[in-house]
């Protein structure tokens, strides 16, 4: 055997020797072995080598941003704002910049499948000419008031579309809902509107003009309503110019937020006790300015409001000096209207622009301004409609569910019971475009086209005082085996004939968009004019929109406001649950409600807390120690809705009451980034709502108690020196 | 072990195997070597130089250059333009990859001749802006079927004629031989 | 007081003098921490993720981030003004004379700190010779599955295991500029383009510009007014090229 080299010895000699050339080879320049493939065809305005630069709009939130997006040889290199936008002119938030990650993630639902079962991916793979079949069987053959549409919250072509479909065919008009919209509470935001001006709309505060700015509550520099534009309003509040003087901030929150990380002043209040301390600062200014005090104001006693709220009666006089003296505005926001009187708040709040009269002024108060193609003010669904919706569902009262846009079963608190009612609705039809909890609770997940590869347009409903309608193409083709949704639906209505066909009219989704938007041709004062539909359309896609060049913000009347008392009374907030800690949830500035997915928003630090990749529940140091539980430390948080598993961030600008939990995390599907991270703080949440039909998601207590385990909680500040100890404080 | 080992090698046929072995290793290095410094096999043999001799600018067909960072190579519709004319007359069987790849929509794998390690950022736009003629570095393409490199494109290779180019420039010369002119 | 400038050769102190050629004004009161700068920087310059685990070690490869600091404790409790700490391209930088491989140069023609990706050997002296901490390494080669690599920015290297990377003031971009500006046979002007961070900066607290031409806007914003402009760690004769401000507050 050994006498003689065998030809498998000589293969293995042989194969020696290939590993050494490719040792030596390895020195040499190996991209030599790379192949490049030249178009086909070369698409239009694209050139050899350039990149190429397409105007369309964020669909990450639903503000409506403009963004301008850096294409090269076909694929999407990056987001850039849009400066002709109004609205963000030419800036991003993070997660607009993460968009591409969405665009390019390696867990997106490639083609479209119809499932073995729901609760799982297992499925076929089936060709669209099915799927299209399928959606219109669907319509066909059930009864339309059975028929359900829910889609994301903005407002944008996919609900007109629907809107239109209903009209004509009696089925259900789509619901519009995110957790966003919940945790903004803009029910009860358009609700007190109503109640004190006598006008349902969405208030928009001038912040950039005015001298002082009292917040309770509303983290307007993160993710609330319109965040690009508010933090513009709040740079050039900041900046001292020649005629105005550097403006000052007065946050009121139980824990501090990122947006009250930045005021002058944090006054940590009571939850709870938000709408008393509004009213109270109230009727100090009002005995400040030596007028009677208005009747709105006259229920409270300044002195048992400081004892209920924990701030001392001095500290509210001195704010209600600052708040008078000049130039200001008063918001209401965040947790504090998700709190079981959550509208008194509102009221309360909007009350105190009305005693410094800035309704319709310069630093003012605003309703925001109509889109151009809308008539009325529209809100997303409530919570409170949403349990409505729920219990159709459960009573069988729904038999197909189409679901865009919007992830339910992640967005909802288990408690409402969305993902249990879905076993009672015959059909669920899914265009996720991420394998999401709600695609994976659906029969069918019909892949729509990622917001940057899609056509449509989006209402900017507030933020801008110009009515504008943002613009959205596609700026790379469809990666994968995906059909826009409005095509679908326009496909389907045709296949099932009748009055479907009827209602949606179309040959594609351009032609609809197209016939959408040239009703803006002939209006008059727009950013631009075209002599015709196609030119129109063509000039709306290169700009990213169209909006009118003159300021459309309402003007609120507030006559009257001050001699209303308040609809709502004020009662004491009540909070459900046994526990010693009031909660609050707070949505993560950096992630929001779908960012999870995308692994860089993933690794950015909450501006907080700097934490990445997880959920952690925030702690005061003091009640730390009573609790005897150390950061990275897990607990138990427990609420009458059920218990988490959570580490410990020791935070030292929260109440000692008071703990708090970001939600973003806790995904049980949604892609390899998002999948088995963190927990989600919903599953803290009650069947709670407040006056307006709001959830009342900052009115819940907890208990907490110790695991005896841990979980070393990333953060980006330890290399940086934890309060200070190294860089940076030199004094 | 080791010894009955070394013992069998000491013996005439071990001496044998060990030379075969050093042989076998030696020249599927050679070969390797020699492989990296072939011009590697492109899918259609192209010949550079009757286009040249037609009379067609570099520029029509690698319009890039001018403009950017990648000269580029044209797309399959753009030989096509000519060659559906061409093929027409039946008269070139290199075109038959072509034609396939046209009809089928499939693309052609070029092999890249003349590329940079991905760490050097190669700009053509600033070398034809500074008076650099294709032909300084590709070589005389009227003279060659598919492109050859005429030099081995490493640093120094660079450098001599960014040093050349400044001459007495003093600031020029930072400018050229300024690390982050090319890594970054 | 002789600091270590004074000390320095000539060489030094005609870039002292000149103070840099590009720079950036920072305006902390208005900077809100949003990391919206923290992901266009990630986005245009192929910043690898780390995922949890590596990011929980401090590797994580931000080449910005946000500091923030507590000052007082609750209710006195108050944060400091954000604070983007990125590298600050020093005239006389702490890192350039460390490195054994010459990968961390002075660029002379642009004025910046360079990290040479082909020349470093991974040794990590720069980046602790750094007093701003803000040399990230690649501790592995971080995965980016596929079609994550489609968004990769062509311009800029894509860095393996052992190199070392920290912020370049978006040299791509400079590069760019100043290409399409000589295409064009003209000077390049203040503002034509920008960094990423400044772009992306939702409330413009960023400004990158010229800082060696007087009617920049950089320049005038760091020369002008109430001068509460800071150059951080400046006592160590780093000659940084970044100013702070801090408006009216803290």
């Amino acid at each position: 055997m050994s006498e003689q080299v065998s030809r498998r010895d000589f293969l293995k000699l042989a194969g020696l020797g290939a590993a050494t050339t490719a040792v030596l080879t390895g020195c040499g320049p190996a991209s030599r072995y790379v192949v490049r493939e030249p178009y086909q065809q070369m698409p239009e305005y694209n050139l050899v080598g350039q990149s190429t630069y397409y105007a369309t709009t964020c669909r990450e939130c639903a503000a409506g941003c403009g963004l301008v997006v850096r294409t090269y040889q076909g694929r999407a290199i990056k987001v850039e704002g849009n400066p002709n936008h109004p609205l963000n002119l030419g800036k991003t938030c993070a997660r607009g910049q993460a968009t591409l990650h969405g665009l390019y993630n390696p867990d997106r639902v490639t083609d479209p499948i119809m499932k073995n079962a729901r609760g799982g991916f297992a499925g076929t793979n089936i060709n669209w000419d099915d799927a299209v079949q399928a959606v219109a069987d669907a319509l066909k053959n059930n009864q339309p008031n059975e028929i359900a549409f829910l889609i994301g919250t903005a407002s944008d072509h996919v609900f007109d579309l629907l809107t239109d479909l209903a009209k004509t065919t009696g089925v259900n008009a789509p619901i519009r809902f995110g957790a966003m919209n919940m945790l903004e509470s803009r029910a009860t935001l358009s609700k007190a509107a109503e109640n004190l001006f006598g006008q349902a709309g969405m208030p928009w505060f001038d912040v950039a003009n005015a001298q002082t700015v009292f917040s309770f509550g509303a983290n307007f520099l993160e993710t609330w309503l319109s965040p690009l534009s508010y933090t513009r309003g709040f740079a050039n509040f900041r900046k001292a110019t020649t005629t105005k003087l550097r403006g000052q901030m007065v946050q009121f929150e139980a824990r501090m937020s990122a947006t009250g990380a930045k005021a002058d002043e944090w006054v940590s209040l009571r939850p709870g006790t938000e709408a008393l301390v509004a009213l109270a600062i109230g009727r100090l200014v009002a005995e400040k300015k030596g007028i009677a005090v208005p009747r709105i104001f006259s229920g409270v006693e300044p002195l048992e409001v400081a004892a209920q709220a924990g701030v001392k009666l001095e500290a509210l006089e001195h704010l209600a000096e600052r708040f008078a003296s000049t130039n200001s505005v008063a918001i209401p926001g965040g947790p504090a209207l998700g709190q079981s009187n959550g509208l008194a708040v509102a009221e309360a709040v909007l009350a105190l622009n009305a005693l410094v009269n800035n309704f319709g002024k310069e630093g003012g108060v605003y309703l925001s301004a109509l889109a151009p193609n809308q008539s009325e003010y529209h809100r997303p669904a409530s919570a409170q409609e949403m349990q409505a919706f729920v219990e159709r569902m459960k009573s069988g009262g729904i038999k197909v569910l189409f679901v865009h846009g919007v992830n339910p079963v992640f967005e909802t608190p288990n408690s409402l019971g969305f993902k249990e009612a879905l076993s009672n609705v015959g059909q669920v039809i899914s265009f996720a475009v991420f394998p999401d909890e709600t695609a994976l609770e659906a029969d069918y997940v019909l892949p729509d086209h990622h917001g940057l590869e899609g056509w449509g347009y989006q209402r900017v409903g507030t933020g801008v005082s110009l009515p504008v309608l943002s613009g959205a193409q596609p700026v790379v083709s469809p990666y994968y085996n995906t059909r826009s949704t409005v095509d679908v639906f326009i496909a389907a209505a045709k296949l099932a004939g009748g009055k479907f066909a009827n209602a949606l009219p179309y040959a594609d989704e351009v032609e609809f968009l197209q016939n959408k938007i040239s009703a803006l041709r002939g209006e008059a004062g727009g950013s631009f004019s075209a002599i015709d539909d196609e030119t129109f359309m063509a000039t709306f896609q290169q700009f990213g929109g169209w909006w009118k060049n003159t300021n459309a913000l309402l003007a609120p009347d507030s006559a009257s406001v001050l001699n209303q008392s308040i609809k709502t009374q004020v009662k004491d907030a009540e909070f459900a649950g046994e526990g010693e800690f009031f909660f609050v949830p707070f949505v993560s500035p950096t992630l929001g409600e779908a960012g999870a997915n995308k692994p860089w928003l993933q690794e950015l630090p909450d501006p907080t807390t700097t934490v990445m990749w997880t959920t952690w529940i925030e702690i005061n140091p003091e009640t730390a120690h009573h609790l005897h539980v150390e950061n990275d430390e897990v607990v138990k948080v427990i609420s009458e809705a059920g218990e988490i598993e959570v580490p410990v961030y020791i935070y030292p600008a929260i109440r000692p009451d008071t703990v708090a939990i970001p939600f973003g995390q806790g995904h049980t599907a949604y892609g390899r980034y998002a999948e088995n991270r963190g927990v989600n703080p919903f599953d803290l949440l009650g069947k709670h709502f407040n006056e307006a039909g709001d959830l009342a998601f900052a009115g819940m207590k907890v208990r907490i108690e110790k695991t005896g385990k841990t979980q070393p909680v990333s953060r980006n500040e330890s290399r940086m020196g934890v309060y200070g100890e190294d860089l940076g404080e030199e004094h | 072990m080791l010894k009955k080992i070394f013992n069998w090698l000491m013996q005439p046929i071990g001496l044998i195997a060990v030379g075969i072995v050093f042989l076998s290793v030696f020249s599927a290095a050679v070969y390797g070597i020699s492989l990296t410094q072939q011009t590697p096999p492109q899918p259609i043999e192209f010949p550079h130089q009757t286009h040249v001799q037609f009379g067609i600018q570099c520029l029509y067909c690698h319009p890039g250059a001018a403009k950017g960072p990648a000269a580029g190579i044209p797309s399959q519709a753009k030989c096509w333009a000519c060659h559906n004319q061409i093929e027409k007359t039946g008269t070139s069987e290199l075109l038959a990859p072509l034609k396939n790849a046209v009809l089928s929509g499939e693309s052609i794998q070029w092999v890249p001749v003349a590329i940079v390690p991905d760490f050097v950022q190669f700009n053509h736009r600033a070398h034809v802006a500074a008076g650099k003629n294709c032909e300084d570095c590709h070589g005389d393409m009227s003279k060659v079927n598919i492109a050859i490199n005429p030099q081995v494109m490493n640093m120094g290779w660079c450098l001599n004629c960014h040093i050349e180019t400044a001459g007495e420039d003093e600031e020029k010369l930072i400018k050229l031989t300024d690390c982050g002119t090319c890594h970054y | 007081m002789t600091t270590l400038a004074d000390l320095k050769i000539s060489e030094v102190k005609l870039a002292a003098e000149e103070g840099g050629k590009w720079g950036m004004v920072i305006d902390q009161d208005i900077c809100t921490g949003c990391q919206a700068c923290v992901a266009a920087c990630a986005m245009e310059n192929n910043i690898p993720f780390v995922g949890e685990e590596d990011s929980g070690y401090g590797r994580a490869m931000h080449w910005i981030r946000i500091e923030r600091f507590w000052q007082g404790e609750y209710p006195e409790v108050k944060m400091t003004n954000q604070q983007p700490m990125m590298c600050q391209q020093c005239g006389s930088a702490p890192c350039e004379p460390v490195c054994p491989a010459f990968a961390t140069v002075h660029s002379q023609a642009e004025e910046l700190n360079l990290q040479v990706y082909n020349r470093c050997v991974g040794t990590r002296y720069c980046a602790n010779n750094c007093p701003y901490q803000v040399r990230t390494f690649n501790w592995r080669d971080y995965e980016r599955p596929e079609p994550l690599p489609n968004q990769f920015n062509p311009d800029v290297t894509v860095r393996r295991r052992g190199v070392m990377e920290k912020c370049t003031f978006c040299i791509q971009r400079i590069h760019q500029a100043n290409h399409k500006a000589k295409a064009e046979g003209r000077e390049l002007m203040d503002g034509e383009f920008t960094t990423a961070c400044a772009q992306a900066c939702p409330s413009n607290a960023i400004t990158f510009g010229r800082v060696d031409k007087k009617d920049t806007q950089v320049y005038q914003m760091m020369h002008h007014g109430q001068s509460h402009g800071k150059k951080h760690l400046e006592e160590l004769g780093t000659l940084p090229n970044i100013t702070y401000l801090n408006g009216g507050g803290a």
